[in-house]
């Protein structure tokens, strides 16, 4: 293989595995802070996962049917992270945004719920407790 | 029918659950310092994956690539995790070269 033959399929996977998992995780924080109601979310990412799939099924061509593939299989996981996301609220790993009536009534029953994100920090080296753990986040 | 893309998502979606198990086991015993090793490999496999003429091995390697590069971007936020209990803590860490250097670089989270 020459120079000129560079096979683009490895870097058509990796543009759609890097995208796919980034913009996921955004959307999914995003959008799920922001719907009283999950569901349709989740329908919409397996449609649209779905519909990824069926090009990736009809186009011959092997980088742009990897990259369809790869943003298909992301977009179904997306599905079940909006549910995931949620139970990260309710166990205060992710923040609970307040002005959202289903997030409210979260925080109202689970006492674990916060509106703090407790990841926005960086690095300190050693275990801290949940006082510190909101100070670090609060100076950072 | 082109099944190539689909069972490619598949074999991806195995590289990225890996990736979970290797930032957190990573994290844990070298600590989330060796961020730009960790990018740099998976940036040199992307690159590599270019001179692969099988599909195959071109798409897996670049996929793997792409994991490594977003494994990077996690070991910070993991290591935060850890410090909060989230999962396990173990203070002695095996630190990559040039660590001192590493830690004036901001860590990348996306």
């Amino acid at each position: 293989m020459s120079m000129m033959e560079l096979n683009v399929t490895g870097l058509a996977a990796a543009l759609a595995a890097f995208l796919g998992i980034w913009w996921g995780h955004v959307a999914v924080r995003i959008i799920e802070a922001r719907l009283t109601d999950i569901r349709p979310a989740m329908i919409i990412a397996v449609l649209l996962g779905l519909g990824m799939w069926t090009g990736a099924l009809l186009t011959s061509w092997m980088p742009l049917s990897a990259a369809l593939g790869i943003f298909g299989v992301t977009l179904l996981w997306d599905g079940y992270e909006f549910y995931r996301q949620e139970k990260r609220i309710k166990i205060g790993h992710a923040p609970a945004n307040p002005h959202n009536p289903r997030h409210a009534r979260i925080l109202a029953a689970y006492p674990s719920a916060t509106t703090v994100d407790l990841l926005n920090r960086d690095p300190v080296g050693r275990p801290v407790d949940a006082e510190e753990a909101a100070r670090l986040v609060a100076e950072h | 029918m082109n099944f190539f893309g689909i069972f490619i998502g598949i074999a991806t979606l195995f590289v990225i659950g890996l990736g979970f198990v290797w930032v957190i086991r990573g994290e844990r015993y070298f600590g989330y310092l060796w961020w730009p090793y960790v990018m740099g490999l998976g940036i040199l496999l992307v690159v590599g994956s270019l001179f692969l003429a099988n599909d195959w091995a071109s798409g897996m390697v670049g996929a793997i690539g792409a994991s490594l590069v977003w494994g990077s971007t996690e070991f910070k936020e993991q290591a935060v995790r850890a410090e909060l209990g989230w999962f396990p803590f173990r203070e002695k860490k095996i630190l990559p070269p040039g660590a001192g250097t590493i830690k004036k670089w901001p860590a990348p989270h996306l």
